[in-house]
């Protein structure tokens, strides 16, 4: 049976399922209480295991500080710490000038960066803000949190630009959980986002969630472009064919090897499946549906389960070699829910010039050890700067690489 | 929320500073003396609503103590009490604090409560990430005798998504558990001596 949306506690949100409730006691409305989100889809089969998300770090670290010396390229790429001492940093937006926006995210705060050829120094634009990530485009920093929109106009002239607060036209849906928003404008001058499922597996609680919308620029003119999404975190446009690709993290608690983060193809009012449909093909065992994956669009590459798919970037600069023209790179951020781990690294996709037969090969590599499971670094996102070099932000250290190539 | 008076707290100052080893010296004593008026001079809290520091995971202490500074975390008692305190400071009260000994956990026990509260603990799988234990580890607290008190309000505030800053695989973990549940759950951790 179906639960829908109630209210809890005057919270005016709620999480609905179509599990039942579980032994608890029932909250005073009339319905039973839903099972915690945390517990949602967690067989019992699980019940003993002491997976965890993986512990982050909201102190700084220096560059003399982080093993470089670890991380494996291709031959002829190096790579250099670029910025340090932006704790927990992720998202990069390039501004004007040598200028880079940095959004953090549990520590709150957006950084620029100003790059002035030789060397690297910051500070902080704005802080104490839920989750922010930034954007830019025509000579205004968009910053945009969980529950907030901003936006900077002229901020390379004025660095103390007072922001334009854009809220509530953006109007975005309050619940936190997987709702840190990769944002980016699109070829056609639009404004992308992503809205994550606020839970690992559930009805949705509204029909807001798990969704890939754009706006205009100033907020206006909102829509819905896919449903069924359950947390995409990375996304870019193909150089030729200009279709969007993005990334999405599949569901936890159905095993190590089930199921697969997924590389996508937009296709316009498509579902993708979430959440009674996992890859295209594997019906989700708790949130059950009849044909849960007719009609769901399928991935264009599997990215390994529980990997954290993260940043997607095009490459399309110069000074790569060749092969790498008009290649996808994806920064996979590491499993938690997996009892053997697996990501910590940045990987190419490649496809068949239909994008189909993708084939994903790993590029950035080190920063996890399979022999002992250790790790020490967190590849999340992907910005390719005007020479053609290649940032890549670790979120565990709060550091920016710069992926450089040479014959 | 009770504090120390004026005169208690320069007492405790006053042992703070003697007790204060060596390897903290990236701790301002006065910060020490800070601390020590509410969460007790050996991070253990006698004061109602206020939680113990003693034994929790260091990563944990720090990126609490981030996140109280950034005011990511909102706690209007401590309110400008960390402005300014370095990452290297944070480290060093974090270390300071997690090498404390938890002191005794209450004796009173109903066993009622206590097996019910234990039983609810692990039905919602509470000792996944809190290990089955509950003594935490890394970012992920200890439960195993923290402060009943605070124990329920903690967990009320994620509740009512109040919880801003913090992780929200916990800020969606107790939407809909009842207040009984939570008032159990909360007996029975505190009184978990480990």
């Amino acid at each position: 049976m179906k639960n829908y949306l109630r209210t809890i506690s005057g919270l005016g949100l709620a999480l609905a399922f179509s599990m039942s409730a579980q032994a608890q006691t029932a909250a005073p409305a009339a319905a039973p209480a839903p099972p915690p989100a945390w517990k949602q889809g967690m067989p019992e089969s699980m019940a003993k295991s002491t997976l965890a998300p993986l512990p982050g770090k909201l102190v700084a670290t220096k560059a003399a500080d982080v093993p470089i010396d670890k991380i494996k390229l291709p031959p002829g790429f190096k790579v250099e710490v670029w910025a340090d001492g932006i704790p927990g940093g992720r998202a990069i937006a390039e501004g004007e000038n040598g200028k880079y926006y940095v959004g953090t995210r549990a520590l709150g705060r957006i950084y620029e960066v100003t790059d002035n050829g030789k060397e690297r120094t910051s500070r902080i634009v704005v802080d104490k803000l839920n989750q922010p990530t930034a954007a830019y485009k025509d000579g205004a920093l968009y910053v945009v949190a969980i529950d907030k929109v901003l936006r900077f106009d002229g901020i390379a002239k004025n660095p103390n630009a007072t922001p334009v607060d854009l809220t509530a036209k953006f109007n975005f849906p309050p619940l936190p959980h997987h709702n840190w928003k990769y944002v980016a404008f699109g070829p056609d001058g639009k404004f992308y986002v992503p809205f994550g499922a606020p839970c690992n597996i559930c009805e949705l609680p509204t029909a807001e969630y798990s969704q890939i919308r754009r706006y205009n620029a100033d907020g206006s003119g909102m829509e819905v472009l896919a449903t069924g999404v359950r947390n995409s975190v990375g996304f870019d446009w193909h150089p030729v064919t200009k279709e969007l690709w993005f990334s999405n993290h599949g569901r936890d608690w159905m095993g190590d090897d089930t199921p697969n983060d997924t590389m996508h193809r937009l296709k316009l009012k498509a579902n993708y499946g979430f959440p009674h449909c996992h890859e295209g093909k594997i019906p989700d065992p708790d949130v059950k549906k009849a044909n849960a994956c007719a009609g769901v669009e399928p991935p264009a590459a599997l990215m390994g389960p529980h990997a954290a798919t993260m940043g997607v970037k095009f490459y399309t600069g110069d000074m790569f070699p060749a092969e790498y023209k008009n290649v996808l790179f994806n920064a996979r951020k590491g499993s938690w829910n997996r009892t053997q781990r697996i990501g910590f690294d940045v990987v190419t996709v490649r496809t068949d010039a239909n994008g189909n037969n993708a084939k994903v090969e790993p590029f950035m590599t080190g920063f996890m050890n399979p022999a002992d499971q250790s790790w020490w670094g967190r590849p999340a996102y992907l910005h390719q700067m005007k020479d053609g070099s290649l940032l890549v932000s670790d979120e565990q250290n709060g550091v920016i690489y710069r992926v450089t190539y040479k014959k | 929320m009770q504090l120390l008076s004026v005169v208690q707290a320069v007492v405790l100052m006053g042992a703070v500073f003697a007790a204060a080893p060596a390897v903290y010296a990236q701790i301002a004593p006065q910060r020490l003396a800070l601390c020590a008026a509410c969460h007790g001079a050996d991070g253990n809290s006698r004061l109602k609503g206020i939680p113990s520091l003693a034994a929790q995971p260091k990563l944990f202490l720090e990126n609490q103590l981030v996140l109280i500074r950034e005011g990511m975390r909102d706690i209007p008692v401590m309110k400008g009490s960390l402005d300014g305190v370095s990452d290297a400071e944070i480290t060093a009260l974090a270390k300071y604090y997690a090498e404390k000994t938890l002191a005794p956990v209450p004796t009173d026990k109903d066993a009622e409560v206590f097996a019910r509260g234990g039983k609810l603990a692990e039905g919602m799988r509470c000792g996944i990430c809190h290990l089955p234990t509950y003594l935490g580890r890394e970012q992920i607290p200890r439960l195993a005798g923290q402060r009943e008190d605070y124990l329920l309000h903690s967990m009320q505030q994620f509740k009512n998504n109040k919880a801003v800053g913090r992780d929200s695989n916990m800020t969606a973990s107790v939407y809909g558990v009842s207040d009984q549940d939570l008032n159990d759950i909360s007996y029975y951790l505190a009184r978990l001596m480990r």
